[in-house]
């Protein structure tokens, strides 16, 4: 006979709790079965958690982790540590130049980062060129290099060239990412092709998960290993949500550029109201809750803001059909959504989910489009409105 | 003031929906705006090129615009047409060089004009809705995204490239169109070396992208799906309408919407209780 033999009196004796007073405990279910070990017992956890030597007894939950003792709780994603990821010397960089068309970071900028932090993997770093902003820790840079002076203007795309073509000279970087715009990213890497010799592959659309890049041509669709230099289609990416990173400011070369050629004049004003819904970039929408239709279109002209609506005031005849938002409207991509009495029904939302701030005006507080707002007001829409106006038209006379 | 020398370069277009040929919608629009600065300036002339088969029945089309006459190099599709382009545009030296802003055929980079203005030692501008010369002084109209347009300043030797717009086209008249000439010209084609390594594959429609999350349940997913879910931002519950104006305001220009105010006193001692 091989096998030990069980001796009762030993096991009675391992089994065996302190502190139990007068009469012995015992805890019968001591050592757990190893197959099961993902399992919450509660009772050994109870039991591990017993302090000794109390006479009644005493209970310390940190206790197991202290000890250092394999505990029986499945293990908890560890927290998150604040701590940025750091990288030095990495295998390769992906430079993504971004627009901040509007000046700060927004949706294409977002998307763009994340196709090269994507590109990047885990042994490439990201060199992001761009207005500096403290988002793009969060968003997926390691390292951060600032428009030069001569470069801020978005509309000066020579000096954006230049710069481009000086980091990617000092640089080395394996991709270059462009935004498509073709009077931003897209007219930068076209420059900066035509100067460097370099083959552009634009609009791309797609990554297969061999690395390799795919774009729209007709009714094909092309794939190709990543080119040194491409343009990325807005929308076709989603802004992934990124570890935080140390975004290092990183000195620029010395720039060789000769006089623009080009000299802005500035930003032509435009009618809000003649634009698309899908265009624009401030919109102000009523719902059922608006009554007073002459308040909100004062409102809405005192800020600039497009007019829209939901369905059910597009229904009623109260706007025209191409102002509704929403899954059988227009799916907006505005900055801004001041959304006056809309309770925010699923189709509602569906048409801002593009949309970064939401402003509500409404009576009831437990409205759906309460909680999608960053900025929420609970009153009547026929009140705030003209004070909206009011307000709005005084600020622009003295600011 | 004396004739501009204007080139346009036409291409052929193709519907993205039925896949037959047709004008470009840009080139359409760019050889429109040159007929009309031609016919401001006397003494100024259109020059329009296409490189490609001279019997496409769509340059008929472009002809049908009010173009009296047409350059075509002749050369197999699927060439590279930079280098028979560069050469006759060289020997041309224009003016202005209007194209539109994207091919719809092949590889549609947009990037001819970006290197021809390169050969041929010009400016270009982008994104060109309106132009306005005086002199050899030009004054462009950009348009931007989200429908914002941008004025900019160049002196000629100019490139431009002109998006198609919402606009509807000019519709060609038949009798223009029967009237025009097409001059086919002899080019040297080239195949392009780099659309070799492409794979190609019948396009199909991709899923909406969906953000990669770094954790989080089927129900954060189906949440950040529709944008709904936890609330996150701040309340106020009945408020004064003059605070809620001031809060809506001050909100608007932290966004950089209307312009920031510094005065806003009301929005400070906020009346409204404020919950979260
Ligand atoms: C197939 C289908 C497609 C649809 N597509 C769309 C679409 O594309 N777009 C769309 O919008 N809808 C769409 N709908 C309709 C949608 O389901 C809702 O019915 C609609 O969005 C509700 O509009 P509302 O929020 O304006 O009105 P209501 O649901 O009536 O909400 C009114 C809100 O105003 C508030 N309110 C009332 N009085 C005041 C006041 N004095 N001041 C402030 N707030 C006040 C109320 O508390 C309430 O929250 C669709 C529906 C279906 C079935």
């Amino acid at each position: 006979m091989s096998r030990p033999r069980l001796d009762p009196r030993a096991l009675r004796l391992a089994r065996q709790v302190e502190g139990g007073g007068k009469r012995p405990r015992f805890a019968l279910k001591a050592d757990p079965p190893a197959l099961h070990s993902r399992r919450r017992d509660p009772r050994l956890l109870r039991m591990r958690a017993l302090v000794p030597g109390a006479r009644r007894p005493r209970y310390d939950w940190k206790r197991d982790a202290a000890s250092g003792a394999p505990s029986a709780v499945p293990a908890v994603d560890p927290v998150p540590a604040n701590e940025p990821i750091r990288v030095e010397s990495p295998a390769f960089w992906v430079l993504a130049v971004l627009d901040q068309s509007t000046g700060a970071l927004d949706e294409t900028d977002l998307q763009l980062l994340s196709v090269a932090r994507r590109l990047a993997g885990d042994e490439g770093g990201v060199v992001a060129l761009a207005l500096a902003d403290p988002v793009l820790a969060t968003a997926g840079a390691d390292r951060l290099a600032v428009w030069p002076a001569s470069a801020v203007d978005p509309a000066a795309a020579e000096a954006r060239a230049a710069t481009v073509q000086a980091l990617v000279e000092s640089v080395k970087p394996r991709h270059v990412l462009c935004s498509d715009d073709p009077v931003a990213g897209g007219d930068i890497a076209r420059r900066l092709a035509a100067k460097a010799g370099l083959r552009l592959v634009s609009a791309v659309n797609s990554l297969t998960a061999d690395g390799r890049i795919g774009r729209r041509a007709g009714d094909e669709t092309w794939l190709q290993p990543a080119p040194a230099l491409m343009t990325i289609m807005p929308g076709s990416f989603a802004a992934d949500e990124q570890a935080l990173r140390e975004a290092r400011p990183l000195e620029l070369p010395p720039i060789a550029f000769e006089a623009a050629r080009l000299a802005n004049i500035g930003l032509l004003p435009v009618d809000p109201e003649s634009l698309p819904l899908d265009e624009t970039d401030f919109i102000a929408s009523a719902g059922n809750g608006v009554t007073d239709f002459a308040a909100f279109a004062e409102a809405a002209a005192a800020l600039g803001a497009t007019r829209a609506g939901s369905r059910v005031v597009c229904d009623a005849g109260l706007l025209p059909r191409d102002r509704q938002v929403g899954a059988s409207g227009t799916v907006v991509t505005a900055r801004c959504y001041l959304a006056l009495g809309i309770a925010g029904a699923p189709q509602h939302l569906q048409g801002i989910t593009g949309v970064r701030h939401v402003i509500a005006v409404n009576t009831d507080l437990h409205a759906e489009m309460i909680k999608r707002a960053d900025l929420s007001i609970i009153a009547d829409a026929q009140a705030v409105m003209p004070a909206l106006a009011r307000l709005a038209r005084q600020r622009q006379e003295k600011p | 003031m004396t004739g501009l020398a204007i080139v346009v370069l036409l291409s052929l277009g193709r519907h993205p929906a039925t896949g037959r040929p047709r004008r470009n919608p840009d080139d359409a629009r760019a050889l429109a705006t040159a007929l009309a600065l031609a016919a401001t300036r006397s003494g100024s002339r259109v020059l329009a090129v296409h490189a490609g088969d001279p019997r496409a029945p769509v340059l008929r089309d472009y002809l049908g615009q009010g173009l009296d006459e047409l350059t075509v190099l002749d050369m197999p599709s699927g060439s590279d047409p930079l280098p028979s382009l560069r050469e006759h545009l060289v020997a041309l030296s224009p003016d202005l060089l209007l194209t539109g802003q994207r091919a719809e055929n092949g590889e549609a980079s947009g990037l001819l004009p970006y290197l021809l203005a390169e050969a041929l030692g010009m400016t270009l501008v982008p994104g060109v809705v309106g132009l306005d010369l005086q002199g050899d002084q030009g004054r462009f109209t950009q348009a931007l995204p989200r429908g914002r347009r941008r004025q900019i300043e160049a002196r000629l030797p100019l490139a431009a490239t002109i998006p198609a717009g919402t606009a509807g086209l000019p519709l060609p008249s038949f009798a223009a169109a029967r009237r025009g000439r097409i001059v086919s010209l002899p080019a040297l084609a080239s195949p392009d070396p780099h659309l070799v390594a492409i794979e190609r594959q019948p396009w199909r429609q991709l899923p909406r992208p969906q953000p990669r999350r770094l954790k989080g349940s089927a129900i954060d997913r189906l949440k950040s799906m529709t944008g709904g879910g936890e609330a996150k931002g701040r309340l106020l519950v009945d408020p004064d309408p003059e605070t809620a104006a001031a809060q809506i305001l001050d909100r608007l220009g932290e966004i950089g919407l209307i312009r920031a105010s510094h005065q806003s006193v009301t929005s400070r001692d906020t009346d409204g209780r404020t919950e979260r």
